[in-house]
């Protein structure tokens, strides 16, 4: 039996992207029944745009410390959100805060769900002592205290690498809150991934892999790793919420950078100026809606794909 | 790289592993024993059972579930759960032993020499990962090509048992049951081996797709000369399928012989139970014959014959002594008190001939009714021939004709099920 290489090659082809864009169609129509993850979609996609392109709505960054008005302006129609307490536009400084606020939750999750789901599968196939040394560890985590541990790390870090170090264009302090964040919720992660990996591990199909002679490291890639993406997809989504989160935190209570104003940070500006007492609600609510707004709706979108990838969850519905 | 002795190879000249004595049997099970080790001791899953495999040879292994023949085939390529152990016996694959191998050394010859279909192609594939590219993973680990190589052999493979190339690019919930089962016979073809274990390959199928199915298995073991043993509780498809019958009984071999012999004329109790509890084609029975009673504690068997407390022709001995195996003429063998004459010591008199040839008197007289006239009428319908000696062999119509008989029986049921049965089933 002989096959003509490049036809059916072609043929092959064009037949997965006819699959592949079927599959995408299904998988978009089932999320669009999803109502409130499709608003989650839309609100992350807004602030998407302010994170990415901060500068085409309200200028370039220089222009965030350039008092451009009175102090505590009220909202009005050339100050939007107001102004702070040194005469600064605060939808400007929203609108830069998103970058970063955002930056860093993108890069804790990475970190997190990285360590998380390698963690998890090796402990959860591996089985045995590897799996309790490895959960061991994970408790340890669990019970870490992110404020107490960023509080003793940040002026660590600092020390060994110097104030004004950056790490890929990163400012260090941010890059403290990043790897706090990281450090502290990478475990809940892995025990997620490994309960996953428990129950693939024991499926036919992995016995056939064993049989055939795969490796260890093979089995976990194609097949354990695929069966366990769409949890580490979904539970991507709400790790981000959470880091946003903990970052407005830990900003808020000062390990921020006051040169990279996140809105936590712009939080903590807020308070130490005495805003609340001022009256000037426009400087905390600007910030505080923003990420109410985003952690919202990472959420919903956290929801909604637990819906469609979760085959137990889909039958509900 | 020079070889100073030429590469063992097979009847067909394919390539043998090298420690291989190739005058040796293809595949000789010796007194294969297996434990379960259980919170409270231990299960005796396997017990002293032994057979013969040839080249090009068709073999099933039947009985009720539990008897221990998934165990068998399982621990030929040692894939037993964790807590399962070949306590003794030998799996000889060419005369090499495998049961002295250690797990590496298992491993070579698992999918190049034998490999598994196995039981319930849905849990045996990936879900997410294309059905040519599992196809093509053991060709990929095994025999180190390419990934574009072994894809290319996949849809070979994919094509060889009937599925179209586009299809190949599927997940295997787009397939429906019988596909996914060839799927699953193209992945064991995958390294070219030459046994060929089917766990249940036809089971959750319905008869149609399980009649495509075991012709294709069929006309693989002619195309490739494939060696096949099949693991089902299904008569039927072995008597369509295999040269040889296993029938185990909890984890001993009762009877084993020429699927025409065994069938047509069940020597062993346990054997005519078994084909009694086959729903009849052409009986006008609503209920079904059963076996009465249930499979000892494994745990701790009881001495003698493990049927014996279900078995209509028991007699005291059954209880305490194991039943030899008594070779027949014919060659089948069955381990029962009812052909054997045992010596003083409990071994069985040395020439297998001379106990057959007693056996058979003693089979026809009044106190062994099992192979007589009473069976006779318990199968009436035909696919016995009366005046036909036990030994005689048969003409291949005669046989031709009991097996698509026993197919009828299958087909029977199934429009049994339609007029009586449930319509959830039919569904």
């Amino acid at each position: 039996m002989t096959i003509d290489g490049g036809t059916f090659a072609r043929r092959v082809r064009s037949e997965r992207w006819r699959l592949r864009a079927r599959r995408l169609r299904s998988t978009l129509h089932q999320f669009g029944r999803e109502r409130a993850g499709v608003l989650g979609v839309i609100i992350i996609a807004v602030f998407s745009i302010c994170a990415l392109v901060p500068d085409l709505l309200v200028g370039p960054f220089e222009t965030v410390t350039k008092a451009s008005g009175e102090s505590f302006e009220p909202p009005s129609f050339q100050h939007i959100l107001g102004t702070d307490e040194l005469g600064r536009d605060i939808l400007n400084l929203v609108v830069h805060g998103a970058r970063i606020s955002m930056t860093i939750g993108l890069l804790a999750t990475i970190i997190t769900v990285l360590v998380g789901a390698i963690i998890g599968i090796v402990a959860g196939f591996l089985g045995g002592r590897v799996d309790t040394f490895l959960m061991r560890i994970t408790d340890f985590f669990l019970i870490l205290p992110t404020f107490v541990l960023a509080l003793v790390l940040a002026p660590v870090l600092r020390e060994v690498l110097g104030e004004s170090a950056q790490v890929g264009g990163i400012r260090i302090t941010l890059l403290v809150i990043i790897v706090v964040i990281g450090i502290t919720s990478w475990a809940s992660t892995a025990r997620i991934i490994r309960s996953q990996t428990l129950s693939v591990r024991e499926r036919a199909f992995v016995d056939r892999a064993r049989v055939i002679g795969a490796s260890g490291g093979h089995m976990m890639r194609r097949h354990i790793l695929p069966n366990v993406t769409s949890l580490i997809v979904a539970n991507a989504v709400l790790v981000f919420a959470g880091s946003v989160l903990i970052e407005t935190t830990l900003a808020f209570i000062g390990l921020g950078d006051p040169l990279a104003p996140s809105w936590g940070q712009i939080l903590a500006f807020a308070q130490d100026s005495g805003a609340p007492g001022l009256g000037a609600w426009w400087y905390t609510a600007a910030p505080g809606v923003c990420i109410v707004l985003v952690v919202l709706s990472f959420t919903l979108v956290g929801n909604a794909l637990d819906a469609i990838l979760n085959p137990k969850l889909a039958g509900r519905r | 790289m020079t070889e100073v002795t030429a590469p063992p190879r097979d009847g067909r000249g394919r390539l043998l592993p090298r420690e291989s004595d190739p005058t040796a049997p293809m595949l000789q099970v010796t007194d294969l024993a297996v434990r379960f080790k259980l919170a409270k001791g231990s299960l005796k899953a396997v017990d002293g059972v032994s057979f013969r495999l040839d080249e090009g040879q068709a073999l099933g292994i039947a009985g009720e579930s539990g008897c221990g023949k998934t165990t068998t085939a399982l621990s030929l390529v040692r894939l037993l759960p964790a807590n399962g152990r070949i306590r003794a016996g030998r799996v000889d694959l060419y005369g090499i032993d495998l049961v002295a191998n250690d797990e590496s050394q298992m491993r070579r010859y698992r999918w190049r020499e034998i490999s598994i279909v196995f039981q319930g192609a849905m849990n045996a594939l990936n879900p997410v990962q294309r059905v040519r590219d599992q196809i093509a993973e053991p060709i990929e680990i095994r025999l180190g090509k390419s990934q574009t190589a072994a894809r290319a052999r996949a849809v070979e493979l994919l094509d060889l048992v009937g599925i179209p190339k586009q299809r190949g690019l599927v997940y295997p919930h787009e397939l429906s049951g019988g596909m996914r089962q060839r799927a699953m016979i193209a992945m064991a073809l995958a390294c070219d081996p030459k046994i060929l274990i089917g766990d249940e390959p036809t089971t959750a199928l319905d008869v149609m797709v399980q009649a495509q199915i075991l012709q294709l298995v069929e006309g693989l073991r002619a195309e490739l000369g494939l060696s096949l043993i099949l693991i089902t509780h299904d008569l039927s498809v072995i008597a369509e399928t295999c040269d040889d019958v296993l029938v185990m009984y909890a984890g001993r071999a009762m009877e084993q012989g020429p699927v025409s012999r065994v069938f047509t004329r069940p020597r062993h109790p346990y054997t005519q139970a078994l084909i009694r509890a086959y729903p009849n084609i052409r009986a006008d029975r609503r209920t079904l014959e059963v076996i009465p009673g249930q499979l000892p504690d494994l745990r701790n068997p009881p001495p003698g014959c493990r049927f014996a407390s279900r078995c209509p022709h028991v007699m005291d001995v059954c209880r305490t002594l194991t039943p030899p195996e008594v070779r027949f003429d014919d060659g089948v063998t069955a381990a029962c008190h009812l052909y054997g004459t045992v010596s003083g010591d409990g071994s069985l008199a040395s020439d297998p001939g001379a106990v057959a040839d007693g056996a058979i008197g003693a089979a026809s007289g009044p106190s062994a009714p099992a192979a007589t006239a009473d069976d006779d009428a318990a199968y009436g319908d035909g696919i016995e021939d009366e005046d036909r000696s036990p030994g005689e062999p048969r003409s291949a119509d005669s046989l031709a004709g009991d097996q698509s008989r026993m197919i009828d029986r299958a087909a029977h049921t199934i429009v049994d099920e339609r007029q009586h049965g449930d319509p959830e089933q039919r569904a």
